[in-house]
């Protein structure tokens, strides 16, 4: 017993309480290669669709976010939704709301009659 | 042309006309009423496709996080391979018929005379089915309670936000989310040459609901799969024999110890095995199957008469009409679709966890997954230790292992410790009649740090927990062998191991 008394003393278990779980301060969410992943690489359609996606939002324009916490700074500060320079949108780009409608068939029919078509 | 008249024509109607969409004074409204239908649901926070393992315990954890779910399964019974034709249904057979097998075969040298023992292969089927009938609403349950909407119908992708539904009884609806968690599994690889009716040539999902034991059954592919289906109906009277490509058993990962060891008695209870033996063709045209195989390096053709063929050549991911064209996902070479860290694809709001992503195709794995996922999506915060998933083949005796093996360690020059100890040396076990296989540890040479644990024995697979756990934590051999193990158990095998590995056992 003494001998082990003795290996005790001198002997770190690894095993060790590290104290309470808690999620890091900071977490970098840009896309990384899954642990799984056979190939060790991620495709360029990754980066290539965040890029679109983004272009001409707020999380292309670096330089104008604020780093500190939500709400910190007006949506106003981020100045106007604009293309770059030498950039231009495409109404075909914008969110479904802003494109262009197609006219219906009763529409087309309506604008003909003077709008008597609406009440045949 | 009409455009421009469309613009005069605007203020000349004097009427103020609510129904129409002509008339309506800004593009934003227009489109509200034009577009809005009055059945169209609202959208959900998280919409998953699949209700197998990776989806409904996604499911239920999301409901847990407070987000609105919906979970779409089409096979018309949640819990998925797994629970309807893969772990549990199988473990039922093994279980049940290793008893059938042990009545047999094992009772008079325990002092227990046994009369005439017969099969009753659909009660037998029926034990199963209520095992699964009962977990399976035991999962619809947890919905409810979860306040998780379970739609019964396959999903395919319309849009980035969409998923069309065909419903199992009749219809079409449509869910959209602003998550959207592809979950959708595996299905077994078929065998080229080879039709799966079931019945003759089956799968794993053929091998549960056989409706008599074959006399002949050739089981193509000796992993975990193969090993376990094979050994049901061995045990219950069958004469099977397996066909295996690799000079091993026990599929990928496994130590070469062990497998070995697994075969000897796996033979000794009967099975055949043919290793390092290709199948170059079948047939089933006749009453049975023809099986033609070859050495794998080439050598002489034989053929092989069974009643049944169990193709158990490996699973691949199910990505069948999912749609994943229409939204331009891409999956890889082996149909794996594409993730990253976080499980997000391409497009970061449609994740992807389970069988159908990297990673073995283990249950528990998919459910560890299923837990970060969700994790990411509502706290940004998640994490799976891939080097820390256990692997177990329910076998008797059991086999369990993980972390690496010693073929790993050697390729990768890394310098390690085994301590190994045999059942046979442990007090339980030996009361138990039941002490064959062993327990193996190794550890890194400097550290002590356990890298690998490998059981082959009675209950491996409880057994495996502690070793995950030690190797989650980052344990040295040494840690363990220093903690109590109750006296008598077969889990003191496991602490002499750890023994032999930093030192040396007691009882061998």
């Amino acid at each position: 017993m003494n001998a082990t008394k003795i290996l005790q003393q001198g002997r770190q278990p690894m095993i060790r309480f590290l104290g309470k779980r808690s999620t890091p301060s900071k977490i970098d969410h840009t896309p990384q290669v899954h642990p799984a992943s056979p190939t060790h690489s991620l495709p360029e359609s990754f980066a290539s669709y965040r890029q679109k996606a983004q272009q001409h939002g707020p999380l292309n324009q670096t330089n104008k976010i604020s780093t500190s916490h939500i709400g910190a700074s007006p949506g106003s500060s981020l100045g106007p939704v604009e293309a770059g320079k030498g950039m231009y949108f495409d109404r075909s780009e914008l969110p479904k709301r802003f494109q262009r409608l197609a006219w219906t068939a009763d529409e087309i029919e309506a604008i003909e009659s003077g709008g008597a078509s609406l009440h045949a | 042309m009409f455009r421009s008249v469309a613009s005069r024509a605007v203020p000349r109607v004097a009427r103020p006309v609510t129904q129409s969409t002509f008339c309506a004074p800004n593009i934003y409204f227009q489109s509200q009423l034009r577009r809005g239908y009055a059945s169209e649901a609202e959208e959900k926070d998280l919409v998953i496709i699949g209700g197998g393992v990776a989806g409904y315990v996604a499911a239920i954890k999301a409901g847990q996080s407070g987000m609105k779910v919906t979970c779409i399964e089409k096979r018309g019974a949640l819990g998925g391979t797994c629970l309807n034709v893969g772990c549990i249904p199988s473990k039922s057979l093994l279980n049940n018929s290793h008893l059938y097998h042990q009545i047999l075969h094992d009772t008079k040298n325990r002092g227990i005379e046994v009369g005439d023992v017969k099969l009753n292969l659909g009660a037998m089927m029926k034990a199963k089915e209520t095992s699964v009938s009962g977990l399976t609403k035991g999962i619809e349950f947890l919905f409810k309670k979860n306040n998780v909407e379970y739609i019964k119908g396959t999903g395919a992708f319309q849009d980035e936000h969409t998923v069309a539904v065909n419903l199992v009884e009749g219809g079409e609806t449509t869910v959209r989310g602003k998550n959207i968690l592809i979950a959708t599994g595996s299905e077994a690889t078929p065998f080229p040459g080879l039709t799966i009716d079931e019945k003759k040539v089956i799968t794993s999902t053929g091998a549960i609901a056989l409706q008599e034991v074959p006399k002949k059954m050739v089981v193509i592919g000796g992993g975990i799969i193969g090993l376990e289906m094979g050994s049901v109906w061995s045990r219950l009277g069958a004469e099977v024999t397996v066909v295996e490509y690799l000079g091993q058993i026990g599929g990928p990962g496994m130590d070469a110890d062990v497998a070995k060891q697994a075969q000897k008695l796996l033979q000794k209870q009967g099975m055949k095995f043919k290793l390092n033996t290709k199948v170059t063709a079948g047939d089933a045209g006749g009453e049975g199957v023809k099986i033609n195989v070859e050495a794998a390096k080439g050598g002489k053709e034989e053929t092989l008469d069974a009643d049944v063929v169990l193709v158990a050549i490996g699973r691949r991911p199910y990505t069948n009409g999912l749609g994943l064209e229409n939204i331009g996902l891409e999956v890889d070479e082996r149909g794996r679709v594409i993730i990253d860290q976080e499980y997000r694809t391409k497009i970061p709001h449609i994740r992807a966890i389970g069988d159908v992503t990297f990673g073995p195709m283990l249950a528990h794995k998919a459910e560890e997954e299923s837990v970060a996922v969700v994790e990411y999506m509502a706290k940004g915060y998640g994490h799976v230790n891939y080097g820390a998933i256990p692997s177990v083949m329910y076998t008797h005796p059991e086999v369990a292992w993980v972390g690496q093996n010693e073929q790993e360690l050697k390729a990768a020059n890394v310098k390690y410790n085994v301590g190994q100890f045999p059942f046979s040396a442990n007090s339980r076990a030996k009361t138990n009649l039941d002490t064959e296989g062993f327990v193996k540890m190794i550890s890194d040479a400097e550290t002590d740090r356990i890298l690998g644990i490998h059981i082959i024995g009675p209950n491996a697979g409880e057994m495996i927990a502690e070793g995950v756990l030690a190797l989650e934590y980052g344990a040295s051999s040494e840690d363990v062998a220093r903690t109590s193990h109750a006296h008598p158990t077969l889990s003191e095998a496991f602490k002499e191991a750890a023994m032999a590995t930093y030192d040396k056992a007691v009882h061998y």
